[in-house]
C-alpha cells in the first residue's frame, strides 16, 4: 500500500516491450539500490480466449512467457506497457532516469513522477487478504487473481 | 444540375485520402495479393473449397412475389444463390492505419452493394452474403486500405487500436492472430476469431512510415498530420457543430 513518504515514478516507453527487452530493463532496475516495490503494467495476455465464438480454447502467445529478474522468475501475463516503481528517496529517481536514458535508444520513453499505486485497500483486497494484510503487498497484484507478488533479492 | 458528391471537406493529405477511398470512381491502389483460399481461411466461416451453405433456396427456384422493388433492385450474387450472411471485422490502429472505422463504413457504402456495416470507435464490422463478403474482403485486404501491421482482421477480442504499438511495430493483439516473421512478412496464424489455422497465411510486409503517413485517413498530431493544420476541415466541423447546437434550441422566426 502506498506510503506518502516514498516517491513513486513510472517508466513509460512509447512502444510496448517484448519480454526480452523487459527482462533487460528489469534486471537493470534490480541492480539499483533503493527500489522498494515495482509493478509491471500492461494489457493482459490470457491463457485461454476469454470471449467470442472461440471462447475457452487455448491462446498461444509468444509474449506470454517467464522472464528471469535477478534471482527470481516472473511469469509474464501482460505485455509490458510500463513499469511503476516506489523508491526510497528522490536521489533514486535520478539514478533510474540516467539508466533509462542509456537504455531506451531505439525509441523514446517518459519518466513520470506521481502517485501510481493504491493508497488504501479496496473492498476486494479486504475480502481477499483480511483486515491484517501486509500493507506492502496490497496494490501490487490483482486481488482477483491467485498470483502473489514476486520477491526479488539482490546482492546489496 | 446533376448532384456531384464532394465526399468531404479539407485540404490536407488526410482529407484527400478520405475522399479517394470514398469515391467509387477512383481505383484503389493494389498493394499486395492474397489468394481466395487465404481469405477464406482468415475469415473462418467455411472450409476452403467447400460449397457455400445456404440460408434459403436460390432466388431462381423461388416463387418471387410480384413486387416493383424486386424488379428495380438486382440481387447480388450471394443473394441470388441464397448464401448465409457472414462478416469480416477490422481493428485499425490510431497510429496512421490507412483506414479507420467510420472511413471504412463510408467507403463501403459508396463502393459495395448489399452490405450492413457496423461502426464502433476502434473496430468496424461489415456483414453481407458469404460470396459477396469474400469478394469485398479481398478488395479490402489487397488494396491500400490495409496494412499488415496496423490493421487487424479480428472477429472478437479486438482490443488494441488505441494502444501503443509493440517494439516491432505491430498493433497489440491479445490473441496474436498475426505475427511478424523474421523475413519481415506478417502471417496470420489464427483465423479472425482466434482459432489456430492449419497453415500460416502471409499478408505481406508492413508498409513503411513514409507510405503510412502519405496514406493516412486519421489526423494525429504526433505521428501524422495534425487536425488543426487542416483549417478547412475545422471550419466545416465547427459550422456543423454550431448549426446543430442552435437547432437544439428550436429557433423560430417571429
Amino acid at each position: 500500500m502506498t506510503n506518502a513518504a516514498f516517491p513513486q515514478l513510472r517508466i513509460v516507453p512509447v512502444r510496448m516491450l517484448k519480454p526480452e527487452t523487459a527482462e533487460r530493463l528489469l534486471n537493470m532496475l534490480a541492480d539499483v539500490a533503493g527500489i522498494r516495490r515495482m509493478m509491471i503494467h500492461g494489457p493482459g495476455l490470457p491463457k485461454v480466449v476469454p470471449y467470442g465464438p472461440a471462447r475457452g480454447s487455448p491462446n498461444p502467445h509468444s509474449d506470454r512467457k517467464a522472464i528471469r529478474v535477478a534471482d527470481a522468475e516472473i511469469a509474464l501475463r501482460v505485455q509490458v506497457g510500463m513499469v511503476i516503481l516506489e523508491v526510497e528517496d528522490a536521489s533514486v529517481i535520478e539514478e533510474v532516469r540516467s539508466l533509462c536514458d542509456g537504455f531506451f535508444v531505439e525509441f523514446p520513453y517518459l519518466l513520470q513522477e506521481g502517485r501510481f499505486m493504491k493508497t488504501a485497500p479496496t473492498l476486494v483486497d479486504y475480502a481477499k487478504y483480511g483486515p491484517d494484510a501486509d500493507t506492502s503487498l496490497i496494490g501490487l497484484t490483482d486481488p482477483r487473481n491467485g498470483e502473489s507478488p514476486v520477491v526479488i533479492r539482490t546482492k546489496q | 444540375m446533376a448532384y456531384k458528391p464532394q465526399y468531404g471537406p479539407g485540404t490536407s493529405v488526410v482529407a484527400e485520402n478520405r475522399r479517394k477511398q470514398m469515391n467509387p470512381n477512383q481505383k484503389l491502389e493494389k498493394v499486395r495479393s492474397v489468394t481466395d483460399e487465404d481469405i477464406v481461411l482468415i475469415l473462418g466461416h467455411r472450409a476452403p473449397g467447400s460449397a457455400y451453405p445456404t440460408a434459403h433456396p436460390p432466388l431462381a427456384e423461388q416463387q418471387e412475389p410480384d413486387c416493383p422493388m424486386r424488379k428495380l433492385v438486382k440481387p447480388t450474387e450471394g443473394a441470388k444463390a441464397g448464401d448465409r450472411v457472414r462478416y469480416i471485422q477490422f481493428a485499425d490502429s490510431m497510429f496512421n492505419a490507412p483506414s479507420q472505422p467510420y472511413q471504412r463504413t463510408y467507403t463501403e457504402m459508396y463502393r459495395f452493394r448489399g452490405i450492413d456495416p457496423g461502426t464502433l470507435s476502434g473496430r468496424q464490422i461489415v456483414e453481407c452474403r458469404e460470396r459477396d463478403l469474400e469478394k469485398y474482403s479481398k478488395e479490402l485486404i489487397e488494396t491500400e486500405m490495409f496494412d499488415p501491421a496496423l490493421v487487424g482482421i479480428r472477429g472478437a477480442t479486438v482490443h488494441g487500436h488505441s494502444l501503443r504499438l509493440a517494439e516491432d511495430g505491430m498493433m497489440f493483439d491479445m490473441l496474436q492472430r498475426n505475427v511478424l516473421g523474421d523475413d519481415g512478412i506478417v502471417k496470420y496464424v489464427k483465423n479472425q476469431i482466434g482459432e489456430p489455422l492449419d497453415r500460416a497465411v502471409a499478408v505481406g510486409k508492413p508498409m513503411d512510415q513514409k507510405w503510412l503517413k502519405a496514406h493516412a485517413t486519421i489526423y494525429h498530431s504526433l505521428v501524422g498530420t495534425a487536425y488543426r493544420d487542416d483549417t478547412e476541415y475545422i471550419e466545416y466541423v465547427q459550422r456543423i457543430h454550431s448549426l446543430r447546437t442552435k437547432y437544439g434550441f428550436m429557433p423560430k422566426e417571429e
